[in-house]
């Protein structure tokens, strides 16, 4: 048998699958409007106040950087589910059971990956050759340069970006939430790598290539060029078009290619590789140390063994009668294990973790306390706020819960109330702090990040159906916000300075709606059930 | 074609023993596999089917051991696995199709075989309409169709029946007992009916243990005049359930029929009856239960 079709055969039937799925055109949708976006210029690529003229080179070379960005983060998280896919739908076990290799396996779901970020480059490849149609800059048209940078730039970059979704699954420990959050580092370092390590070669997005080369032309035709080339996203400002600034494109030669290809190279050396770490769906041996749910899930399995040793069971059977339910406790009733099941599974170092940063809290000073470690803090329960809203439909049990009495608005309360516990016990000694030093500000902006956290991630899962949006989305954030004090984004309040109360205003507002939304949604979805 | 089963255990993580040095050999023919909730079926199975690695012990496949070289048995193994999805936005044709080209099985030659199969289990009308549309016990004969994509030489099925209406049961039951022949297969199921009407044999497992293998006339011959018919008013039904061992139960204008097992005549107006296939199943059952208790009190 040819490994060819079996890797053709996977390929094919993960891309369909994926592709007739909703939220494939979701994405589809939002990588139009990003080539909308560049082509009406409210993304652009400028030296100081200068642009080019908008020949094909500068346009293809343009739109394929954004699009490269855009696919190498968001990308990853569209495509990071098929084996996960195979596992959840149970489909992995019929092929664990055919003559079906590893390697072939790894090759298929990579191709997958890779064919589904291709599709999404190819239309913005599209969308560059009719911005350029439509620009009347510069009447020239040259295929070659206008596209080179989609094929040589782009399409290099989706293939590392689709082999690491396939590493992050078949690694244990990355598949799940830490490396939703672990992505958007290891996106930012590839993107810095080149400039980071000073190794020029070391660059995944090709950004050095195009810096290069026009690099050197702007030195000649942008007026004061201290060096420095930026992507701006155009919130008003105007820049000024150096009208003989005509460039023909990124001057391939056999160097710039080589190191482009060389990251299709290490994608598919990298593939097998993945192939050797994955458990090709043995559940029993997934995972080698035993963590304390998988030790409660054998426990019962042994009790269930002896119970089944009892005598025959007689027919005098009773059970207790029950009384007239009373609703009085019921809220706290369901709060409480909504709470309980939060909190299920996690290890001893999770709250080793914790509870070291909730004693940094108390013990730092106070800009510290409510800045960077209450930070880090709100960062560390992603996992558990990421399953909120998301875990019927993860693990099935919609059928059962929805069809309980009056299920929808109380249960949806208690998960959030339980998430908003979370963020108050992980970041309590911050507001010990804030309240010590009478700034009632501060204290509530805290009170309104702990409240926006769990909104925001009850919301998204319910949306999404997954964790991953807000994984992805409150890592960014925390990275934009918090740790680079860019007001609005600081959800735990630290960088808003005088603006605290509007902001904090905002932020409430937000999180009503976000309720709100979760509300309408839950109730749709189950309307619809 | 030979399947040889040597001293196989299976513990999960946690010490739970799902297998415990089960010992079986297997020629052509269809073994049904019969036991309790948590017996060991789906484990002893997904081992056969190269999924799960035994703890300990061998399945030979032709000599050959199948956790050295699972390869070997892959290529002529069709599996249905008891709990299984599929691709909800493919249709049937083309998740068959796929599931084909990972069997190896080339182009021309998967497309008659998968038009043929979806006649077989009568799904043509709905073969081209997305999975996620169909109903559960279309989406389980997706499944069988699945396990005999390749012509299989060892078809491992687990509780293939599980959401199948009558009509298809039966159905199932002639398409299993029409393909045996050169092959082995091996049915696991709760309903002792599906295997008597099939089995050329039947193993019972319970809490890991092969309590009895062989045909079913040597399984009916372990209960031959043991089998009685006692006539009670139904109010003496629970005494006499804690009493004996009781198969099934009747009403009747005389008062309740119950089939008991007992190796002595009950009662002196007990009739004996010819012993069933359940009859067998549920004393190896009681059987191993008292010696079980008998070693915990
Ligand atoms: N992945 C697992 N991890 C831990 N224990 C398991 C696992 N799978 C099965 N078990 C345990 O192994 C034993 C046998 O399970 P198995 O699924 O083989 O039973 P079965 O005979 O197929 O039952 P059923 O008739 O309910 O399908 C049970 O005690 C079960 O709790
Ligand atoms: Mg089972």
């Amino acid at each position: 048998m040819s490994p060819i079709r079996s890797i053709a055969a996977i390929a094919h039937a993960d891309f369909l699958e994926r592709t007739r799925r909703y939220s494939f055109l979701l994405a589809l949708l939002f990588a139009v409007f990003l080539g909308y976006a560049t082509a009406t210029g409210k993304v652009f690529l400028n030296f100081d106040e200068y642009r080019g003229v908008y020949t094909s080179g500068w346009i293809g070379t343009l739109v394929a950087m954004v699009i490269t960005c855009f696919l190498t983060l968001a990308g990853f998280y569209i495509v990071k589910n098929s084996i996960e896919r195979d596992r959840s739908t149970g489909v992995g076990q019929i092929l664990a059971a055919t003559p079906l290799s590893k390697t072939a396996y790894a090759f298929g779901k990579f191709f997958s990956n890779f064919a589904v970020l291709s599709c999404m480059v190819g239309v913005l490849a599209v969308a560059a050759l009719i911005m350029k149609l439509w620009s009347s800059e510069d009447p020239r048209i040259n295929l070659w340069a206008l596209l080179s940078p989609f094929l040589l730039l782009a399409l290099p970059a989706v293939a590392l970006t689709s082999v690491c979704a396939l590493c992050f699954e078949v690694l244990p420990l990355l598949r799940g939430g830490l490396g939703n959050v672990a992505w958007f580092f290891v996106w930012s370092f590839g993107l810095s790598a080149p400039l980071l390590s000073g190794r020029r070669w070391l660059d995944p997005v090709g950004i050095m290539t195009v810096a290069d080369s026009l690099g050197a032309e702007a030195t000649h035709y942008v007026p004061n060029y201290h060096g420095g080339m930026s992507f701006q996203i155009n919130i008003g400002q105007r820049l000024h078009v150096v009208q003989d600034w005509h460039w023909a494109g990124i001057p391939w030669g056999m160097h710039s290619v080589l190191l482009r290809l060389m990251w299709f190279a290490i994608s598919l050396v990298i593939v097998p590789l993945a192939a050797l770490v994955f458990d090709r769906f043995d559940s029993a041996t997934s995972a080698r140390r035993r963590s304390r749910a998988e030790n409660a899930i054998s426990a019962t399995a042994q009790q269930v063994s002896t119970a089944r040793n009892l005598p025959h069971p007689t027919s005098h059977i009773r059970l207790t009668p029950l009384a007239s339910t009373a609703h009085a406790s019921a809220f706290g009733r369901i709060y409480l294990a909504e709470l309980r099941l939060a909190l299920q599974g996690l290890r001893w170092w999770w709250y080793a973790v914790a509870a070291g940063l909730l004693i940094g809290q108390f013990a730092a000073p106070l800009k510290a306390s409510r800045g960077p470690l209450l930070a880090v803090a709100w960062l560390w329960p992603v996992m558990i706020w990421s399953a909120m809203g998301s875990r019927e439909s993860r693990f099935g049990t919609r059928a059962l819960l929805f069809s309980c009495a009056r299920i929808l608005p109380r249960q949806l309360l208690a998960c959030f109330l339980a998430g908003v516990t979370v963020a108050a016990l992980v970041g309590a000694g911050a507001a010990f702090r804030l309240l010590l030093a009478h700034s009632s500000s501060g204290l509530f902006a805290w009170l309104a990040g702990a409240l926006f956290l769990p909104a925001a991630a009850l919301a998204l899962g319910i949306v999404s159906g997954t964790g991953k949006p807000f994984e992805a989305l409150l890592t960014i954030a925390w990275y934009v916000g918090p740790m680079n004090h860019v007001p609005g984004f600081d959800f735990t309040g630290a960088a808003n300075g005088g603006q605290t109360i509007p902001y904090t205003l905002v932020y409430l507002v937000l999180s009503t709606a976000l309720l709100v939304a979760a509300l309408l949604f839950r109730s749709r979805q189950l309307r619809s059930a | 074609m030979q399947l040889l089963v040597e001293k196989l255990s299976k513990n999960y993580r946690g010490g739970v023993p799902a297998l415990r040095t089960v010992q079986l050999s297997l020629k052509p023919g269809i073994l049904g596999l019969l036991g309790p909730n948590g017996a060991g079926k789906s484990t002893l199975m997904r081992i056969l089917s190269t999924i799960t690695r035994p703890s300990s012990g061998r399945v030979l496949w032709n000599e050959i051991d199948i956790a050295r070289n699972p390869d070997a048995l892959r290529g002529v193994l069709g599996y249905l696995p008891q709990d299984f999805g599929v691709y909800p936005h493919l249709s049937a044709v083309e998740f068959l199709d796929y599931l084909a080209a990972v069997k190896g099985i080339p182009a021309a030659a998967a497309r008659q075989r998968i038009s043929e199969l979806l006649v077989l289990v009568n799904l043509a009308d709905v073969a081209k309409r997305p999975l996620g549309g169909y109903s559960g016990g279309m989406r389980q004969r997706v499944g069988i169709a699945q396990a005999l994509l390749n012509d299989p030489q060892l078809l491992i099925v687990d509780e293939p029946t599980a959401g199948l209406d009558p009509e298809e049961r039966v159905r199932f039951r002639n398409l299993l007992s029409e393909l045996s022949g050169e092959r082995i297969v091996i049915l696991s199921t709760h309903i002792v009916s599906d295997v008597e009407a099939v089995a050329t044999d039947i193993a019972i497992l319970a809490q890991g243990q092969l309590l009895a293998h062989g045909a079913p006339e040597v399984l009916l011959s372990r209960v031959t005049g043991k089998i009685w018919e006692v006539v009670v008013p139904s109010a003496e039904l629970p005494s006499l359930r804690q009493k004996h061992l009781i198969s099934s139960t009747a009403h009747r204008s005389d008062g309740v029929h119950a089939r008991v097992v007992s190796d002595t005549q009950p009662s002196a107006e007990a009739r004996q009856l010819e012993p069933s296939l359940e009859d067998a199943y549920l004393a190896a059952l009681a059987s191993q239960r008292s010696v079980v208790t008998g070693i915990a009190a």
